[in-house]
């Protein structure tokens, strides 16, 4: 990001940019204080989920087609990939847009499988069902302590329980958010389903109590050599690569529960600008997101980040990216993480649901019966 | 207070009246009204720093919690809905049901487990300041710091485990199981609340003067009388404070959860200022945030107010 900063300065002298860091857990709160106290930056860099919440709010600006030389935003959303900008779009405009939209793909430990007398392609689960027969041979159990786990759901952030419960849902043909964000469906039967499989998956192949992922290092069991498999980013590459495993890994689609019917999820990170400044500044704003997305094989190289434009696969760097395809294969099947004004408060009643399943053993219907009263309680007041 | 003390505190706060002044002035400004203009004057900084700093926001918090605020918007005024809610809520009451534990199951041990130190280190102990100043270190030890060191003495391979292993006890899943996570919390409250008491309780204990000792042995009196008829009474306003201030911290505790658990699995650590937290700033509503602080208010007030009434009802009868 320093980089296209001192590149943009090189273009717009007159220009400048005080980039103010926050660690992503705690972007969403000082955002949003800032803004509501009026000291809100001119552009906002945040995960795409909270645009919805922003953009209720009345504090997004409709980015600027000047600037972007365009027409009209159908002009913009056919530079993206089918529903690529979905998140930053409201009512036929555009908010925001992504410097990042990650599909979740399968990674796999190669010396893990090896020693399991695996192979990392050819025995790669495809269905849930070959997940659950892999845990047998990759879990190693010595007494009472788990030494590696064969695959393990998250459960260090809410968030990232969502990502993979959302797929599960949609895999079982459910949703969990109508397509207005208004309704919110924790316990249908395809939910309970989804529930339902995750604690199998989880008692074949995980332990979920022995796990050291945190909001700030979620794929550390993976690097540790803790699991064999894992789920997560195409950004989570370059800490693989610079840890123990090294080249060391395979990436696989998300596993499916009928490969016929592909079912995975794509979130993101996307930049808005803060409609309480100058006009004047807001031009600049859009300005320097127009040339900071610009080099979308850039986010590639540098930072393992997909940024959803047409053509991205077409670069040389994402010709060598490691398994770009299987990341690309995934996005192509994939549904945005939920949207809506209350995402926080549904990712929580889903986490506390996962929990009461997987920790305490609550029966998957009874917990998400739980997690549906309490956010219909949220949504009624 | 001894006559002594009140003697040498009332010299202090007594301005010198200089020679060469009016009768007259020093009849208008006599010496009750200098002495109450000269401790108004003294605590007016600290009077503004508080009514800036802790009453403004706590009417404003009383304020909001009559109010629908999103922080975008400005506040919208519904009365007491959000009070109304909250007690109809199940995650507000799981929440309260989760401090109450934290606040009964951490207070309590504190006060044996730190009297019982600061009595042992009012004793001529070995190297007595060495391991005071040792027992004291998780006092000054950053509570983000202490969240994450015990975050990894509890992990299956961590020390904790380790130690228990020895004793032939499996691997226990603390912060990963809801039946085991806030007893691991409770436990790291009572490590650090503990030594900071017993130097609250080793200063009272210093403060009982040594002639009543000297008089019980000449009676007769064995260790146990002595501290059961002399050293406990006479505790009795320290005892008071390390309770009521104890209860508070307690609480208001907030960073230990907040960094170790998040309030998980399952909330089964969600004290009340974390879910104030989340719903003020995670939710953005302020509004029943604010209601949920009023009620920790007057949680707090009440709790304090029945403890001292209780700790001074034998003194008023007296």
């Amino acid at each position: 990001m320093k980089e296209l900063i001192e590149a943009y300065k090189t273009v717009r002298p007159n220009v400048t940019v005080n980039p103010v860091i926050t660690s992503s857990g705690d972007i969403n709160q000082k955002l949003t204080v800032a803004l509501a106290t009026g000291t809100g930056p001119d552009i906002m860099d945040q995960d795409a989920s909270f645009y919805e919440l922003y953009y209720a709010k009345g504090v997004l600006e409709p980015l600027n087609l000047d600037v972007f030389g365009a027409k009209s935003y159908d002009e913009i959303i056919a530079r993206y990939t089918p529903g690529g900008i979905a998140a930053g779009t409201f009512g036929g405009k555009v908010y925001a847009l992504p410097y990042q939209g990650n599909s979740m793909s399968l990674f796999i430990n190669n010396k893990a499988f090896a020693a399991a007398g695996l192979d990392p392609v050819k025995d790669a689960p495809r269905t849930w069902d070959d997940m659950k027969a892999l845990g047998p041979k990759l879990k190693i159990v010595q007494g009472t302590r788990t030494v590696q786990k064969a695959f393990d759901f998250p459960y260090h952030s809410p968030r990232w329980e969502v990502q993979m419960f959302q797929p599960l849902v949609e895999q079982f043909g459910g949703k969990l958010l109508s397509d207005d964000g208004k309704t919110v469906y924790l316990n249908s039967p395809e939910a309970v389903k989804a529930l339902t499989l995750w604690r199998d998956v989880t008692k074949a192949t995980g332990d979920p109590k022995t796990t050291l992922n945190t909001p700030s290092n979620p794929n550390q069991d993976f690097i540790d050599g803790r699991t064999a498999m894992w789920v997560t980013g195409p950004w989570a590459t370059s800490q693989i690569r610079q840890s123990a495993i090294k080249d060391g890994f395979t990436v696989v689609s998300f596993p499916q529960v009928n490969p016929a019917q592909p079912h995975t999820i794509v979130y993101g990170w996307m930049w808005g600008v803060n409609k309480a400044k100058p006009a004047a500044q807001k031009v600049v704003a859009w300005d320097f997101i127009r040339f900071v997305l610009s080099k979308p094989d850039e986010w590639l190289s540098k930072v393992a980040f997909v940024q959803p434009v047409k053509g991205v696969n077409e670069t040389a760097v994402a010709k060598n990216f490691p398994f770009f395809d299987a990341h690309m294969k995934d996005v192509a099947t994939a549904s945005w993480y939920i949207r809506s004004e209350y995402t926080n408060e549904i990712s929580q009643a889903i986490g506390r649901a996962v929990e009461r399943t997987v920790y305490d053993g609550v029966d998957p219907k009874a917990s998400l019966d739980q997690a549906q009263a309490e956010i219909d309680k949220i949504l009624k007041y | 207070m001894y006559p002594e003390a009140r003697a040498v505190k009332l010299a202090w706060t007594l301005p010198t009246v200089r020679p060469g002044r009016s009768i007259a002035r020093r009849g208008r400004w006599n010496l009750a009204r200098r002495q109450a203009a000269f401790g108004v004057a003294i605590i007016l900084p600290t009077l503004a720093v508080l009514a800036v700093f802790r009453f403004l926001p706590m009417l404003q918090a009383l304020y909001l919690s009559v109010t629908a605020y999103d922080l975008v918007h400005p506040p919208r005024f519904v009365g007491w809905a959000n009070f109304v809610s909250l007690l109809h809520d199940p995650l507000f009451l799981k929440s309260a049901r989760v401090s109450v534990t934290y606040v009964v199951c951490s207070v309590v041990p504190v006060l044996p487990l730190s009297l019982g130190l600061a009595v042992l280190f009012n004793q001529s102990v070995f190297v007595k300041n060495v391991l005071r100043s040792a027992i004291f270190m998780p006092v000054v030890m950053p509570a983000v710091v202490m969240a994450v060191v015990w975050t990894f003495m509890y992990q299956q391979d961590g020390v904790v485990n380790t130690l228990l292993g020895f004793l032939g006890i499996d691997p226990i899943p603390w912060l990963r199981s809801s039946a085991t996570a806030l007893w691991a919390v409770i436990l790291i409250g009572i490590w650090r609340a503990t030594p900071y008491y017993m130097v609250i309780f080793l200063a009272g204990l210093q403060a009982i003067p040594a002639d009543y000792y000297d008089a019980a042995k000449i009676d007769g009196a064995g260790r146990w009388g002595t501290f059961r008829y002399i050293t406990l009474p006479l505790l009795k306003p320290t005892m008071l404070l390390v309770i009521v201030m104890n209860v508070i911290v307690a609480m208001k505790v907030f960073a230990v959860p907040m960094i170790m658990t998040g309030g998980g699995p399952a909330d089964s650590t969600r004290v009340l200022p974390l879910f104030i937290y989340q719903t003020a700033f995670e939710f953005f509503d302020m509004g029943r945030a604010a209601a949920m602080s009023v009620f920790l208010f007057v949680a707090v007030m009440v709790f304090s107010f029945v403890q001292v009434r209780l700790f001074t009802r034998g003194e008023e009868s007296r």
